[in-house]
């Protein structure tokens, strides 16, 4: 084990630990979400983390992106974070891939399960596809106010992601800012780990939503 | 048993509810739920469930029982006591 890791040993078995800092991870999006996933993920110690997105930084996305700051405005976006995340040395190695995200995208073979990092549901939609091809797992969220969800794809689940969010492509740009953001990637990361790491109980079929106005999270059941 | 209808994000802000329950004898429409709801909470889902020409807005979920009715029959959709009709606006940001 990393000695930087030392104040997590007590929550996982010593397999779980291992298999930890073994997993391969691919960020699709480093905008609120994917910055924070990659920040999450870096801090805990899994082995490697793909970083995709075709975006360069833009002002309106430091109220939420993490990983970058005013003078990376104008930047590759997957450029930016990972000398972001390059700068605390720790052993996660990060791999920038400046490329949009397409059916045709070549998955890495060691990619152990897909963040949703995107900001709107025509992309996922697609992104899920690509997931589906490739027979990965891949763990939605969306966030929008306070409220947000999430929903884990299994590799085997025949119920997809428009089969849930169906009618839910919009045009508008939805209101975001940092600590709902922050909370919704935190928690996806959780969920992600407890399927990972093999936890009893992991959303399967299940919807997760998160309403931070009311402090409340509630399970909706998916068929 | 009942048919249940819950309401999510801002829906249950906006509302101060969780949801409501039915008592229906025969089963109805996903068109004619929205009409009782509408007459509960003064026409509110006609006008976020539904666009100006009758059809489902964009940007809004019903699923019944955990399917969304767009996989379904849409509005022409039926429900019965004992079915649990889930709303939310889903959250498309990142």
């Amino acid at each position: 084990m990393k000695d930087y890791l030392k104040r997590q040993q007590k929550l996982f078995t010593e397999a779980q630990q291992q298999r930890l800092e073994e997993l391969n991870i691919m960020i699709a999006g480093t905008g609120g979400l994917g910055t924070n996933q990659a920040l999450q993920l870096q801090r805990i110690g899994v082995n490697k983390i793909y970083l995709y997105d075709y975006d360069q930084v833009e002002v309106t996305n430091l109220n939420r992106q993490l990983c970058y700051g005013k003078n990376d405005i104008g930047r590759s976006k997957v450029e930016a974070a990972a000398e972001f995340l390059e700068q605390f040395d720790l052993a996660t190695e990060i791999t920038a891939r400046n490329e949009r995200i397409t059916l045709e995208t070549a998955v890495p073979a060691d990619v152990d399960i897909i963040f949703d990092g995107l900001d709107n549901f025509e992309s996922r939609f697609l992104l899920d596809q690509l997931a589906a091809k490739n027979e990965i797992a891949f763990i939605h969220a969306g966030i929008e106010e306070f409220f947000a969800q999430i929903m884990l794809v299994l590799p085997e689940s025949k119920l997809r992601l428009k089969d849930v969010f169906a009618g839910s492509e919009k045009q508008k740009n939805p209101a975001v800012f940092s600590p709902a953001v922050t909370v919704t990637a935190s928690i996806q990361v959780l969920e992600a780990l407890k399927y990972l790491l093999g936890f009893d109980d992991y959303l399967e079929n299940q919807l997760l939503h998160i309403d931070l106005l009311s402090s409340q999270m509630e399970l909706i059941d998916l068929k | 048993m009942a048919l249940k209808v819950k309401f999510y994000s801002l829906f249950r802000i906006n509302l101060k509810t969780k949801g409501v329950e039915y008592e229906v004898e025969e089963s109805i429409t996903i068109t004619e739920l929205i009409k009782k709801l509408d007459q509960d909470f003064d026409g509110y889902f006609t006008q976020k469930l539904l666009e100006e020409d009758g059809t489902i807005a964009r940007g809004t979920i019903i699923l019944i029982n955990g399917k969304n009715i767009f996989h379904l029959d849409k509005l022409e959709t039926k429900v019965s006591d004992g079915d649990v009709v889930t709303l939310f606006p889903p959250s498309a940001g990142g």
